[in-house]
């Protein structure tokens, strides 16, 4: 079925068991960084457990009836199993919240929809043209009503952004939420960015941006910078303390005929800036010394050849230290705004940190930003379905 | 203690408020939570005979028509005193002057400007209807509407109505697309 603003329904009508299913959400708006949040509330409309909230942060919640999972096609998403939360929770709000600039008038498409066993039951479309100067939304609500589950469609918002959301879920917040205008509201001042005014910083895993398109795909380079510090004169007591830590950028790269490999130091596949795949390595820092990085390469000018690019940082040798090797990966397309991420979530027992996603969208550039850490190449292929064989490498 | 009313449910009002004779209609709703377009409701009565039809246009009433000729409705609008503690539009009601042909009194709620503005009811918190006895200020019956709507954007919350020489309310909860002008059509209301 498809809602519409303010519909009700019964998940039993939406989902046979009326139990389980998977909420998928997309928005596409261009130049927004939307991050999307499930909270669990009480019967007061309150989180009164943080827990509840499940977002990038949180991926699931104790009882495990909400889970982050992304429907396949969908920019985010949650699987939801009814059953296992407690009496307490009494509702379950999908929000989206815009990190930085902009109003969610500005969304082009944007739907939240219930997928059961693959197949999609329910849809509630949405369009900027439903907005004005929200920068939060409460877009679907899923709660009991005299012992049955129901669905409602909300697309309501919050001029005051994630602040003020939280505020209506009765979170305390370390700053006062802006208080919402009473009168027709002036543009929201734009928030000051976290690193430097001419910087787009993704903070947060699933942020993601897509570039505006220019004419006829050409986007000149694409940089990927890696650069990283290596902690002087750690001597381990165990002996490890000589092997330095070895961090390196690569990527897997998807072209539109369907060709796929891996551009990287290990094994010496490092690519061909001019020619296919249209992705160059310039250089292996082995020592975190030098300090321009490694460069990773996109010539944008062939952009319309390529589908998809998936960014990632593994430690070669060493014990896996992200915290140590400080790592910040930079992403500059020429006329837009600089990405940067800083690997600062760290899982030491994990060698591959996937960091970005970049997809040709309609001959765009779509950059999500994912922080995922992996046990190798191979862990992080399966993730992302890319489908290489992988053996065991060295660098000479 | 109120009597609370599920969809479709009934009561007597002369029997569970004995010489009921000022009744007070308060119909409420919350305030929007969010940011965006305020929400605009607007309580309206329609006094018909058996046939369903209002005898003359005079017997809507409604924002830019407040009381009925005799007398027997009038509506408070915004202003409240008293027993309307918590509501958001009132509507008073002296029974015994409500004309001999008039068999019901519908009690509607309409969400103003709802289709260029793209609300529904659907998108209003805990609305209600209840009918208080003005010379004691005892709510007599009450009905919460809370999930009896959706993508409406008019609502029949319920109806006093002529049964057997007693009055009764009824629950009815039913809702229509098209706003105030759909029903006041369905009511025989000669709209311009």
């Amino acid at each position: 079925m498809n809602f519409i603003r303010g519909q009700r329904a019964k998940i039993a009508d939406l989902v046979p068991n009326g139990q389980r299913f998977t909420l998928g959400v997309t928005i596409n708006a261009p130049g927004l960084i939307i991050d999307f949040a499930c909270f669990g509330l009480d019967a007061q409309g309150r989180l009164s457990d943080d827990r509840y909230m499940t977002f990038f942060n949180q991926p699931t919640t104790p009882c495990g009836g909400v889970a982050l999972a992304t429907p396949a096609g969908d920019t985010a998403g949650f699987a939801i199993d009814l059953a296992r939360l407690p009496a307490t929770i009494q509702r379950l709000t999908v929000t989206a919240a815009i990190d930085g600039a902009g109003t969610m008038s500005r969304i082009a498409s944007g739907h939240i929809r219930f997928v059961d066993g693959g197949s999609e039951t329910g849809r509630f479309a949405f369009t900027g043209s439903d907005f004005a100067q929200e920068r939060a939304l409460m877009l679907l609500e899923i709660y009991r009503k005299d012992g049955v589950w129901r669905a409602c469609a909300l697309g309501q918002g919050f001029n005051g952004g994630l602040d003020a959301l939280v505020g209506h879920f009765g979170g305390t917040l370390a700053e006062p939420p802006t208080p919402a205008p009473a009168v027709p509201p002036a543009p929201p001042a734009p928030q000051a960015p976290p690193v430097n005014l001419s910087k787009v910083t993704l903070e947060k895993k699933g942020n993601s941006v897509s570039l505006a398109k220019k004419g006829n795909a050409e986007h000149g380079e694409i940089v990927v910078n890696l650069n990283w510090t290596a902690a002087e004169g750690k001597k381990g007591f165990f002996g490890f303390g000589n092997k330095r830590t070895d961090l390196d950028i690569g990527c897997l790269f998807e072209l539109r005929t369907g060709d796929k490999s891996a551009v990287q130091a290990l094994g010496d596949t490092f690519g061909d800036y001019f020619n296919l795949p249209y992705i160059g390595l310039d250089a292996d820092d082995r020592s975190g010394t030098r300090t321009e990085g490694e460069n990773l390469r996109i010539n944008g000018q062939h952009w319309d050849k390529i589908r998809r690019v998936l960014v990632y940082a593994f430690i070669y040798e060493g014990a896996p230290n992200w915290a140590e090797a400080n790592a910040l990966i930079t992403i500059k397309t020429p006329g837009q705004p600089e990405i940067e991420v800083r690997l600062d979530s760290h899982r030491n027992d994990r060698p591959m940190c996937a960091i970005a996603l970049l997809e040709n969208q309609d001959g765009a550039v779509k950059i999500t930003k994912l922080v995922e850490y992996y046990r190798g190449h191979m862990d992080m292929d399966q993730a992302h379905r890319w489908g290489l064989d992988w053996v065991k490498g060295r660098k000479d | 203690m109120a009597i609370s009313l599920n969809k479709g449910g009934n009561i007597n009002l002369s029997k569970e408020a004995p010489n009921l004779e000022n009744v007070l209609v308060g119909l409420g709703w919350d305030a929007r939570a969010t940011d965006g377009q305020a929400f605009d409701l607007d309580a309206s009565l329609f006094l018909v005979k058996e046939d369903g039809k209002v005898p003359s246009d005079a017997y809507f009433i409604f924002y830019n028509q407040k009381t009925s000729p005799e007398g027997s409705v009038e509506h408070t609008g915004d202003n409240l005193t008293g027993a309307g503690e918590g509501d958001d539009e009132s509507i008073k009601v002296t029974l015994s002057k409500v004309p001999a042909e008039i068999q019901r009194l519908v009690i509607v709620v309409t969400i103003h400007d709802a289709e260029a503005r793209r609300q529904s009811f659907g998108q209003v918190s805990n609305a209600f209807v209840r009918v208080v006895n003005r010379d004691n200020n005892q709510e007599v019956v009450r009905f919460d509407l809370s999930e009896d709507y959706s993508t409406e954007t008019a609502m029949i919350f319920g109806e006093i109505y002529r049964h057997s020489g007693d009055w009764k309310f009824k629950a009815v909860g039913q809702g229509y697309a098209g706003g105030l002008r759909a029903l006041a059509l369905q009511h025989g209301v000669n709209v311009g």
